[in-house]
């Protein structure tokens, strides 16, 4: 597992940032990551190390900033980090953690970091504070009581949200954990990076 | 089929300023939330923008908790006219009843999804009749396919008789379409084999609330809110009823109601009462008489119940004895009861019955049920004990967990409970059911239950059970509309292999080009013992339509056309269209009608829906949603009924409706109001007042205390019960899922979440067969009882399961279904759940046909099944579908 850390050192200097792609892309192919993930155990990792071939691909989406929020080492299992992404604005408090145990998107040497956003898709309710070791989940939600599963992609438990909870993507530079993309609409906006 | 792959959006359409605005309700559950359908053209662009002044909500993005958000799942583009239009639809925020709050639920919150678009997977909705030629389903013709429908179904009901013609179809979907199936199939066809989608025959769900005297939606959704205590019997209205939950009942306990919840499975809504000093009653399969006895045997020991109730408002022994005015003798009541073993003197001989029953006594059911006999007394107490000298307010809910399991005795039983602790016919007292599907029943026709051939002790005559009757050959022509009738029904794997056989398995094919050939193709299928089969659904259903039906009727739906119908509450709604139905796909009532026609039956030429649903509203009147005042009001306005309904929007009004003097229309909060003033000088003009408005459904207004005994079901579920390695096996709905999934499975991201059955199993059964979550399973049984003919006899002991064992009449089957193991702490140990219609999967095919001898219902949610792993599903190791995370998290 180790040998991932040093890929993601080595892909390093080839991450896109927003001088590469003026025109306002993001390299960080979410569809991609969506359709690697789990199988191949293969994460947000295979894009980057995908390089040259991924700059082939169309982009997606619209830049998300990359922004340093945690550092890997810092990270105890279980407990939660807020930090907000993918701006300062309504509805971006999001939360990073170590869950122990692999999970869909992870990061790592266990791909077990993971981050999502903290709002409820359902109506908007508050979700920090509900993390729940023993089932690597958030909720239920105060509002009407959904669950989400962290070790999923956010995807529903039990509950009545319209879609999974929007996921953050991440990244790992030497020790260091970057959000660098959104997946899902956030609650309360109609485009995650226009409010 | 959709792709697995659920990839989300990260921004969606506004709805511009000046956008139509189209108001509907939820399809889906009892519930029906009011929803907003925002309507604007693809052409030209113009979305609307995130400034309050840019959008049709008035709203600033990013909107406030609560607000009209738009999830990506809430959009979809549809044709209006011909024209491409984006839809949004989401809660109705304004809205004064049932959705408060504007809140929905998974199921509903997503219903743009539902919409037909060629681009996403309602692509393969029906838009074309069908006839099998040469054993493909090829598109044909309107005029073609009724032709040939007609024809035949005409034939086989003059040559073979009525009851060769059979009926199975939906009971709920729109009263307009409900009422021309009804009037077709009962008025007109005139067949006893008839049917609707949850039930072989045509008989009460709950016949305990029957004789009793509550109807089943009585009560108001507020009512379930107010309660001081509330037992919740076989169902978690969280997982199926969503905003009854969230936005009446969860504030009941927020407020300090004490819920109790009987129920194996302890999902969200079970464990948020527990977590709020509620109470879990975790019993076994068919142990609800036990428990509901014993605890109306601690109330009754304790003199904790409600005397005054009783004295006004429960038959004495003359009430119970004056015919309850039922009608002739022949009903189903009036069988029921009149042999001894249900009807009572009143409390005081109910009370000498119920103490003199040892299996009543807490420890001996606490035994059977499985549960800490601790709870039994403290729910006994919860709902009956008084404080301060007043009864605590109680009400009572049931459903299928808890009225499919012993039909007969548990709906007795719960009815006795309702009575002693005064639950019924006050605000915050109430009993009822919580409901499935809306009710959007309206009745066209009399059911013919003396052309049934089918009897039961006394000679009377029940309901004829269309299952045994088609398995023994009897229905010549199959007229399914709206219900997979196969999976939905228990043994489904016996009655598949004998559609089969009556079906593609007789030699009489359609292989030719013409129709005349064809007809006499089909006649000869159904004079040669074999059976026809015409479908109408709005997708190809697997097995009854794509493998087993001659022709197929594509129906239009929800948005289609404009419709009415009623929630759990009785609440009437509009649901209007907003986009063209694909295709050529049409309405129920209009493809009734063409057969009907030319079938050479009157009365049948409508040109819209709004001339349905006049015509039926006089069949409503004295009903729980009589709408025909409406109507009168319409009229006298100049106005069509459904102009008139469509002006209280998502609002809607409560059945029955009245109207006063100066012609205002009113509704009617709960039925049974004792507490409700009706006018001294009675109904005037077209009002009717029913007995039910302010009384209970008897012969004296007065509720009916009825005995339970377990010995009459107690054979069954003995013989029933968990031998060697076997494990209870029931089914349900799970929140995410409706009904067969026929939307579902075509919504990517429910399809992610659950691609396949799935089967909860104790941490501790799994560990004994070395399961783990995400494994694949067999679910198996060599032992699935069903009934060879309809049940036979002549005492009536010999009616009982034992006695038809006795007499031969019961054969054991095998069932096979496999399924995603999904080991949870959320279910009582000892007992596995299934989804309970995946069509592919289909767990009722482990329950065994046997009907409740005394009501002629499936006891669906009873049997058995044994366990295996056969693999690993391809959900154990990766993490885009499924979840093996519990229910249970608060």
């Amino acid at each position: 597992m180790t040998n991932q850390i040093k890929r993601a050192e080595i892909d390093a200097p080839r991450l896109p940032s927003k001088k590469d792609h003026p025109a306002g892309k993001c390299l960080m192919s979410r569809r991609k990551m969506l359709f690697s993930s789990g199988l191949a155990t293969a994460t947000v990792m295979v894009s980057v190390n995908a390089g040259a071939a991924a700059a082939k691909v169309p982009a997606m989406v619209t830049t998300y900033p990359r922004k340093k929020i945690g550092s890997l080492s810092a990270l105890k299992v279980d407990q939660p980090l807020g930090f907000k992404y993918p701006d300062e604005g309504a509805y971006a408090q999001s939360m990073l953690v170590k869950l122990g145990t692999e999970a869909g998107g992870g990061i790592g040497p266990h791909r077990d970091v993971v981050a999502f956003n903290y709002f409820c898709t359902h109506q908007g309710g508050d979700l920090s504070g509900t993390y729940k070791g023993d089932t690597k989940s958030l909720g239920a939600c105060p509002l009407h009581l959904s669950t989400y599963d962290l070790t999923r992609h956010g995807i529903l438990i039990s509950g009545q949200a319209y879609q999974s909870l929007p996921q953050v993507l991440l990244e790992l530079q030497g020790d260091d954990i970057y959000a660098v993309g959104v997946f899902g609409l956030i609650f309360g906006r109609y485009d995650n990076l226009q409010g | 089929m959709s792709t697995p792959y659920y990839i989300p959006e990260t921004n969606v359409p506004l709805p511009p300023k000046g956008a139509d605005v189209i108001t509907t309700a939820c399809d889906y559950c009892i519930v029906a939330c009011g929803y907003k359908v925002y309507r604007w053209p693809v052409a030209g662009g113009r979305d609307g923008g995130p400034k309050a002044e840019q959008n049709a909500f008035g709203a600033n993005f990013p909107v406030e908790a609560l607000g009209p958000w738009v999830a990506p799942n809430q959009h979809n583009i549809v044709l209006h006219e011909g024209v491409p239009n984006h839809v949004v639809i989401i809660p109705d925020k304004d809205t004064k009843f049932v959705n408060t709050d504007g809140d929905s639920s998974l199921r509903g919150g997503c219903i743009a999804q539902k919409c037909y678009n060629p681009q996403k997977p309602t692509r393969d909705r029906l838009k074309s009749p069908m006839m099998r030629i040469y054993g493909i389903l090829q598109p044909v013709p309107w005029e073609f396919a009724l032709d040939v429908a007609a024809e035949v179904g005409s034939y086989v009901r003059t040559k073979h008789g009525a009851n060769a013609y059979g009926v199975k179809t939906y009971s709920y979907q729109y009263i307009e379409n409900t009422y021309a199936i009804t009037k077709y199939a009962l008025r007109h066809v005139n067949t006893a084999n008839f049917t609707f989608h949850d039930t072989p025959s045509d008989v009460s769900s709950t016949p305990g609330f029957r004789d009793a005297g509550f109807d089943n939606f009585g009560p108001a959704y507020e009512d379930w809110m107010n309660a001081e205590t509330l037992l919740i019997c076989g169902t978690d209205p969280y997982e199926t009823k969503t905003i009854l939950w969230t936005q009446w009942i969860m504030k009941g306990i927020q407020n300090g109601q004490k819920c109790i919840m009987m129920n194996p499975r302890r999902t969200a809504g079970v464990a948020y009462a527990e977590k709020n000093g509620g109470l879990w009653l975790d019993v076994n399969l068919g142990t609800d008489l036990l428990v509901v006895n014993a605890i109306a045997r601690i109330i009754v020991e304790n003199g904790w119940q409600d005397a005054e109730w009783i004295k006004n408002w429960v038959n004495n022994k003359w009430g119970s004895s004056s015919g309850f005015g039922q009608g002739t003798r022949n009903t189903p009541w009036q069988w029921r009861t009149t042999w001894g073993k249900f009807q009572t003197d009143g409390y005081e001989d109910w009370k000498k019955w119920l103490l003199s029953q040892d299996e009543f006594k807490p420890e001996y059911a606490a035994k059977i049920a499985g549960i800490d006999v601790k709870k039994i007394y403290t729910a006994a107490e919860w709902m009956a004990k008084p404080k301060g000298g007043k009864h605590p307010k109680t009400s009572i809910m049931i459903e299928k967990g808890f009225f499919w399991s012993n039909n007969t005795g548990n709906t007795q039983a719960i009815s006795a409970l309702g009575s002693i602790v005064g639950a019924g016919g006050r605000p915050g007292q109430v009993i009822g059911r919580a409901g499935g599907h809306q009710r959007g029943g309206q009745r066209g026709g009399k059911y013919p239950r003396n052309k049934s051939p089918m009897k039961l002790p006394g000679r009377r005559r029940r309901a004829l059970d269309t299952d045994t009757w088609t398995m023994s050959g009897h229905t010549r022509f199959a007229h399914v509309i709206g219900t997979t009738w196969i999976q939905s029904m228990c043994g489904s794997q016996q009655l598949a292999k004998r559609f089969e056989e009556l079906t593609v398995g007789n030699p009489h094919q359609v292989r030719s080009y013409d129709k005349q050939d064809v007809i006499d193709t089909l006649k000869q299928r159904a004079d040669s013992g074999g059976m026809v089969v015409i479908n109408q659904d709005i997708y190809l259903v697997d097995p009854i339509g794509n493998r087993y039906a001659d022709i197929i009727f594509p129906a239009a739906t929800w948005g289609e056309e404009t419709f009415m119908r009623a929630n759990g509450e009785r609440r009437l709604r509009l649901y209007n269209k907003f986009y063209d139905a694909p295709g050529e796909a049409k309405p129920d009532w209009w493809i009734i009608a063409e057969l009907a026609k030319r079938m050479g039956f009157d009365g049948f030429d409508w040109k819209n829906s709004n001339d349905v649903a006049e015509e039926s509203a006089r069949f409503s009147r004295g009903s729980r949603k009589d709408f025909n005042m409406i109507k009168v009001a319409a009229h006298r306005e100049g106005k069509t009924l459904h102009q008139k309904l469509g002006e209280f929007g998502t609002n809607g009004i409560q059945g029955p409706v009245f109207m006063e003097d100066d012609g205002t229309l009113v509704g009617t909060k709960r039925l049974h109001d004792t507490t409700r003033k009706l006018s001294e000088t009675g109904p005037a003009a077209g009002n009717v007042f029913n007995k039910k408005l302010t009384h209970f459904n008897s012969q004296t207004g007065r509720c009916n205390l009825q005995k339970s005994p377990w010995s009459l079901f107690s054979d069954y579920w003995e013989w029933m019960q968990p031998k060697g390695n076997e494990l209870w096996c029931t089914s349900g709905r799970t929140n995410e899922r409706w009904q067969s999934g026929f939307d579902d499975r075509r919504r990517p991201y429910v399809v992610q979440r659950w691609p396949d059955n799935y089967v909860e199993m104790h941490p501790d059964d799994a560990k004994a067969r070395g399961i783990e979550s995400g494994d694949m399973l067999m679910v198996y049984s060599d032992r699935v009882p069903s009934l060879k003919e309809t049940t036979l006899g002549v005492e009536s002991s010999d009616y009982s399961f034992s006695g038809q064992m006795k007499a031969g009449n019961v054969e054991l089957t095998r069932a096979a279904v496999t399924g995603v193991a999904m080991v949870t702490r959320h279910i009582k140990k000892g007992i596995i759940f299934m989804d309970f219609l995946h069509t592919s999967q289909p767990a009722n095919a482990l329950e065994g046909r046997i009907v409740d001898w005394i009501s002629g219902n499936y006891n669906y949610k009873m049997g058995v099944a044994e366990v295996k792993k056969i693999g690993i599903s391809p959900y154990k190791k990766t993490f885009r579908s499924m979840s093996f995370a519990p229910r249970d998290i608060i």
